[in-house]
C-alpha cells in the first residue's frame, strides 16, 4: 500500500462508517416502530418522565410523559440509547445494556468458532473441486452438503447429546460442571452443531468454489503462471481473501438466528437464549436491546469486510 | 488416472455416456425428487385439510405407546401418548403450507414491483431500494421474528409476513440485477425503440419472459426458509402451540424419550423436515442449473 | 548453413475434450516448426487454426481438460538442452479406432507434476509469454512496476528488490513508456491498453529470455495503438535481438516482424518459409489457403473493381470431425482434376519446394 493511497483510503472507509451508522438509524428506527405498534404499549413505561429537554422548554402536558408523539418517543429513546442507557429489563430489573454485553461474549464465541468450523469445512472442498474439477468424490460430498444443509439443527443438537451421553458418559447441559474430565466437550458441542448445522454450508461451497474457478480462470493467473510465479500466490487475494470475507459477513445473520437455537438446546447462556426468555416473558427492553446489538454486530462483520475489500482491491478505491 | 471417453464413433452419440456423468441427468434427478416433495406437500395438506386422515391426530391410545412403524396398522408407528405418527406429520403440514405461501407471495410481489422500480428508473430508487435491502439484511430473522413475538401474538401468519418481508431485498436485488443486465444488452431500449409502452415492457417482456424461472426458484426457496422458520419457532415454544402438532414441536415433545434411547418421536419429524426442504432446495437448485445451462449455450 | 535451432517443435499433437459434445477436440494435430536464434517466425491462421495453442504447449500452459500434449519440443540455448515434453506420454494413454481416438487416460497429478518439473527453469527464465489483452492479463491488484520486479527477482540472478527495480525501470524505459518512474507505481486498471502492453513486454524481456512467444500481442488494441506496438516490437528486435515466435491472425502484423512465416489452418502448418516468400501473392509455389487468405485481405482496388469483399468460401474446419485427406480440400478452389482424389483421400507431406520453403499440398508434392 502506497503513501499516495493512504488518504483516499481513509476517505472511503469513512465513508462506509457513515453508511453504516445510517443503516443502525434505520435498524433503530424498525425496532422501534415495531413496538410501538405494538398493544403491549412498551414505550409509555420505559420514557415515563423522560425527554428531550427540549420538549420540555416547549411546556405543555407532554412533561407528564402521557401520550407523545411518535418522534419525540423515538428521539427520548434514541438519546437514551446513546448514553448507554438501554432501559432495564422487566423482569430481572437489571440494566438491558449490561445484561446483554455479558451473555454476549458467549454468544460471540459460539458465532465465531462455528463461522470458523464451517469455512474449514467449506475451504478445503471448494478448493478441492476447483482445482480437479467434479469428480465423484466431489458429487458425492456436494450430496452430503446439501442433506446437511436441510437437517434440523435441533435435532443434531439430540444427537450430539446422546452420543454425549453414551460414549462420555457426560451430559453437556450441565454449563461449567465440575465433572472436568470432559468439560471441554460444553464448550465444543455446541460449536459442532452450529457449524454444522447452520444449513449455509452447501451456499457456501459453492459460492466459493465458483469464485475460485473463475479466478483460476483468467489471463492475470495464466501470465503469472507463464513467468514462472506461483499461481496460490497471484490467486489468493481475488480467490481466497475476497470471497471468504464476503462470506462470512454476509453468513453472520444465519450463524446468529441459529444460534438461538443451539443455545436452547444446549441451554447455553448466550444471547440467544436471552431473547428466547425475553420473548416468552414479553420482556420489551431486553428483547429490543438483543435485537439492536445483533444487528451492530452484523453490520460491525459487513464493515470489516467492506474495509478489507476497499484495502485490498484498487479499483474499488478508484469507484 | 482420469479417464475421457468418446462412447461411440459418431459425435453427439451420448448413449454411451454412464449416467451420473450428464450433468443435465444429474439436475433432472433432483428437480424430479424436488417436484415428488412439492406433490407430497400439496397433497399431505389437501388430505389434512379435508380430515382425510387414516388416524385422529389427537387420539390417545394409551395401549399402544411407542408403537413401532408399519406395526398394528400404524404406517409410522405412534408416539409416547400412543398418537399416530402419520396423521400428526400430514397435520404439521398445516402449520407451514398456507403462511409459506403467504411469504412467498409477499416476498415475490414486493420484490418485483422494489426490483423493477431499481432496475427499470435507477439512480435515486435504486439506492432507496438497496439502503432498505441492506437494513433489513442487517437482521438475524429469528431474532427479529422473536422481536415480533413479543411485540404482537405469537401467530404463524404475522410471522410469515416478517419472512416474507426479510426476503424482499433478495428478490428485489435478482431482479434488479437481471433488469441492469437486460439493459446492458440494449434489449429495453430496442423494445422501446419499437414503440411499446413501458408497461408492456416490464410485465410482458422483462417479467414473464425473463424472469419468471428466476421467481419460481425463489418460491422454492422461500418456501424451504419458511419451512426452516416454522419448525424453529413452534421447536422453540412458539408459533403452534400443543397439542396441535407442527413438525418442530413434536421434535421437542420427544426430547426426552430421545435420551432414554427412544428415537422414534423425535427422529419421524425430523426425517419429515429433512426431506422436504432438500426436497425445495435441490428443486431451486436443480432449476437453477438447468437454467444457468440454457443461457450458457 | 542451419545452425541448431532454438526451438524444434517435431509432430506436436494437442487434444482436448469437449463434455457437451462428449468428443476430442484436435486442437493441434501433428505440428513441425523451427526457430534459429535471432529468428522472428510469425504463425499466421484463422481463429481455431490451433496457433495459439500451439504456442502455449510450447511452455506447458494447457488448462482446458484434458490438455494432452504429445510429441517432441527440443529447446536448446543458454546452455540448457532438453525435451520439453520428455517423459510426459507415460502419463498418457491413448485408444484410438479407425483414426479417431477414442479414450485417453491421463493420470492428471502426475502429468502437472511432470510439466511443471520439466518447465520450472524454462517459464520466465528462457521462454517469456506476452498475451493479448494486456489489460486484463496483468494482475490488477499488484502494481506493473512490482509484477516486473516480480519476474525478476524470480528469474534472474538478481535478488535485491532495490536491484530488481532499478532493472525494471530501465526496461521500462525501454519500452518506451511515458514517465517510468510513475507508472511503475501505477495499477494496471489506471493504464490504457497500449501501456499496459507496453509493460507486459518490459516484463517478458526483464528476464532476457532466449525464446519470447508473443501470442497475438496486437490483438484486443485500437488500431492506432496496435500499429506502435508494431514499431515497438521492431524496435526490440533490431536493438535486444531476442528470439521470437510470433502469433497473430493479422496478416500484415506478421509481415513486418516476422523473418519466416509458417501458415497453420486446422491444427496443421500447410505452409512454412521466408515471409517475403510465403506473403507475396505472385509467388509461384503458393498453397491455396495461403492464398486465398492474402486474397481477402480487404483490398480498396479489388471492393472497387468487384463490388464486394473477397472471403473464403466455406465455413472454418471443425477440429472434432476431420475430414479424410486434405485438411482445406472441401474450401480449396484450386484442386485439379487430375489430383482431386488425392486431396479427398490422404493427407500431403510437408514437402520442401525450396531449399527453405515448405508445402503441404498435392499441387507441389509427388505421391
Amino acid at each position: 500500500m502506497k503513501l499516495s493511497s493512504v488518504r483516499p483510503i481513509a476517505l472511503l472507509i469513512s465513508k462506509e462508517l457513515v453508511i453504516a451508522a445510517f443503516l443502525l438509524l434505520g435498524v433503530s428506527f424498525v425496532i422501534f416502530i415495531i413496538l410501538f405498534l405494538s398493544p403491549g404499549d412498551p414505550f409509555s413505561t420505559m420514557l415515563k418522565g423522560q425527554m428531550l429537554s427540549g420538549a420540555a422548554k416547549a411546556g405543555a402536558r407532554e412533561a407528564l410523559g402521557i401520550s407523545q408523539a411518535w418522534y419525540s418517543q423515538y428521539l427520548s429513546w434514541l438519546a437514551n440509547m446513546l448514553h448507554g442507557d438501554f432501559g432495564t429489563s422487566t423482569r430481572t430489573g437489571l440494566p438491558v445494556l449490561g445484561e446483554v454485553i455479558r451473555v454476549g461474549i458467549n454468544t460471540l464465541y459460539l458465532t465465531v468458532a462455528s463461522m470458523l468450523l464451517t469455512l474449514l469445512l467449506a475451504v478445503p472442498i471448494a478448493i478441492f473441486s476447483a482445482r480437479r474439477g467434479m469428480t465423484f468424490f466431489n458429487w458425492t460430498s456436494t450430496i452430503f452438503t446439501y442433506v446437511v444443509s436441510a437437517l434440523p439443527i435441533f435435532w443434531l443438537g439430540y444427537i450430539v447429546i446422546y452420543i454425549s451421553m453414551h460414549q462420555f458418559g457426560f451430559f453437556p447441559l450441565a454449563f461449567g460442571s465440575s465433572s472436568q474430565k470432559f468439560d471441554w466437550l460444553n464448550f465444543m458441542l455446541p460449536v459442532f452443531v452450529l457449524g454444522i448445522g447452520n444449513g449455509t454450508i452447501s451456499e457456501v461451497v459453492r459460492y466459493l468454489r465458483e469464485e475460485m474457478e473463475r479466478v483460476f480462470s483468467e489471463d492475470y493467473i495464466r501470465t503469472a503462471h507463464a513467468k514462472g510465479a506461483s499461481i496460490w500466490k497471484h490467486s489468493f487475494k481475488e480467490g481466497f481473501l475476497i470471497p471468504i470475507t464476503e462470506t462470512i459477513a454476509t453468513k453472520i445473520p444465519f450463524i446468529l438466528g441459529g444460534a438461538v437455537v443451539v443455545e436452547q438446546v444446549f441451554n447455553w447462556p448466550g444471547m440467544g437464549r436471552m431473547a428466547w426468555q425475553a420473548a416468552q416473558d414479553r420482556d420489551y427492553p431486553l428483547i429490543m436491546g438483543i435485537t439492536l446489538l445483533a444487528a451492530i454486530i452484523v453490520r460491525l462483520g459487513s464493515l470489516i469486510q467492506r474495509v478489507v475489500h476497499i484495502m485490498v482491491n484498487p479499483r474499488a478505491s478508484q469507484e | 488416472m482420469k479417464r475421457y471417453s468418446q462412447h461411440s464413433i459418431e459425435i453427439g452419440d451420448f448413449s454411451g455416456v454412464p449416467f451420473w456423468k450428464k450433468a443435465a441427468v444429474m439436475d433432472l434427478m433432483y428437480v424430479s425428487y424436488g417436484i415428488f416433495i412439492v406433490i407430497l406437500v400439496i397433497g399431505s395438506y389437501i388430505l389434512g385439510a379435508f380430515d382425510l386422515l387414516p388416524y385422529d391426530p389427537h387420539e390417545i391410545n394409551l395401549d399402544l405407546l411407542m408403537a413401532p412403524p408399519e406395526s398394528t396398522g400404524h404406517l409410522l408407528g405412534t408416539d409416547f401418548m400412543g398418537r399416530d405418527i402419520l396423521s400428526r406429520l400430514i397435520i404439521g403440514i398445516q402449520a407451514y403450507f398456507l403462511p409459506g405461501l403467504l411469504a412467498i407471495a409477499i416476498a415475490i410481489i414486493f420484490g418485483t414491483c422494489f426490483g423493477v422500480l431499481a432496475g427499470y428508473w435507477g439512480s435515486g430508487f435504486d439506492t432507496i431500494v438497496t439502503y432498505i435491502n441492506n437494513l433489513l439484511n442487517s437482521f438475524p430473522r429469528l431474532v427479529l421474528i422473536l422481536l415480533m413475538v413479543a411485540a404482537f401474538k405469537p401467530d404463524i401468519y404475522y410471522i410469515m409476513v416478517i419472512v416474507g418481508i426479510t426476503n424482499v431485498p433478495v428478490v428485489a436485488s435478482l431482479i434488479k440485477g437481471k433488469i441492469q443486465f437486460l439493459k446492458q444488452k440494449y434489449f429495453i431500449e430496442a423494445a422501446t425503440a419499437l414503440g411499446l409502452n413501458n408497461r408492456v415492457i416490464i410485465f410482458k417482456h422483462i417479467l414473464w419472459h425473463n424472469c419468471r424461472s428466476l421467481l419460481i426458484i425463489q418460491a422454492t426457496l422461500g418456501m424451504a426458509e419458511a419451512i426452516l422458520m416454522e419448525t424453529s419457532l413452534s421447536y422453540l415454544g412458539f408459533g403452534v402451540q400443543e397439542p396441535t402438532p407442527s413438525w418442530g414441536n413434536m421434535v421437542q415433545a420427544g426430547a426426552n424419550y430421545f435420551m432414554q434411547g427412544k428415537f422414534w418421536p423425535s427422529t419421524a419429524p425430523a426425517l419429515a423436515i429433512l426431506f422436504t426442504i432438500m426436497g425445495f432446495h435441490l428443486l431451486g437448485d436443480g432449476l437453477n442449473n438447468i437454467l444457468e445451462r440454457k443461457q450458457g449455450k | 548453413m542451419s545452425k541448431e535451432p532454438v526451438l524444434k517443435i517435431e509432430n506436436l499433437r494437442t487434444y482436448f475434450y469437449s463434455k457437451s459434445k462428449q468428443a476430442f477436440i484436435r486442437s493441434v494435430d501433428g505440428v513441425n516448426l523451427e526457430i534459429e536464434k535471432g529468428e522472428t517466425l510469425g504463425i499466421v491462421g484463422e481463429s481455431g487454426s490451433g496457433k495459439s495453442v500451439t504456442a502455449l504447449s510450447v511452455t506447458g500452459l494447457i488448462s482446458a481438460k484434458p490438455g494432452v500434449i504429445i510429441g517432441k519440443i527440443g529447446f536448446k540455448a543458454n546452455g540448457v538442452q532438453k525435451n520439453l515434453l520428455q517423459n510426459l506420454k507415460n502419463y498418457v494413454r491413448i485408444n484410438m479406432n479407425t483414426g479417431r481416438i477414442m479414450e485417453i487416460n491421463k493420470d492428471n497429478v502426475g502429468w502437472q507434476k511432470n510439466i511443471d518439473r520439466l518447465m520450472h527453469k524454462i517459464r520466465g527464465k528462457e521462454i517469456s509469454m506476452i498475451f493479448q489483452n494486456p489489460k486484463v492479463s496483468m494482475n490488477p491488484f499488484i502494481t506493473i512496476g512490482r509484477q516486473i520486479t516480480e519476474s525478476i527477482m524470480l528469474n534472474t540472478t538478481i535478488k535485491k528488490r532495490s536491484e530488481a527495480k532499478e532493472r525494471a525501470l530501465y526496461w521500462l524505459e525501454q519500452v518506451k513508456i511515458d514517465s517510468p518512474r510513475l507508472r511503475y507505481k501505477n495499477n494496471p486498471y489506471g493504464l490504457s491498453g497500449g501501456m499496459c502492453q507496453r509493460a507486459m513486454i518490459a516484463m517478458a524481456l526483464s528476464s532476457e529470455p532466449s525464446l519470447l512467444i508473443a501470442d497475438e500481442p496486437t490483438t484486443g488494441l485500437d488500431a492506432t495503438i496496435q500499429s506502435k506496438i508494431v514499431d515497438l516490437l521492431a524496435e526490440v528486435k533490431s536493438t535486444v535481438g531476442v528470439t521470437t515466435m510470433l502469433i497473430s491472425h493479422d496478416i500484415n502484423v506478421i509481415r513486418e516482424l516476422s523473418d519466416n512465416v509458417a501458415v497453420m489452418y486446422g491444427g496443421t502448418v500447410l505452409e512454412h518459409g521466408p515471409a517475403r516468400d510465403v506473403l507475396s501473392a505472385g509467388h509461384r509455389y503458393k498453397h491455396p489457403y495461403t492464398a486465398a487468405l492474402l486474397a481477402s485481405i480487404p483490398n480498396e482496388q479489388h471492393f472497387r473493381e468487384k463490388g464486394y469483399l473477397q472471403a473464403i468460401k466455406g465455413d472454418v474446419l471443425d477440429t472434432i470431425n476431420m475430414p479424410e485427406g486434405c485438411r482445406f480440400h472441401e474450401r480449396c478452389e484450386m484442386i485439379t482434376d487430375k489430383i482431386s482424389k488425392l486431396c479427398k483421400s490422404h493427407e500431403p507431406d510437408l514437402q520442401d519446394i525450396s531449399p527453405r520453403h515448405k508445402v503441404r499440398c498435392w499441387l507441389y508434392c509427388d505421391s
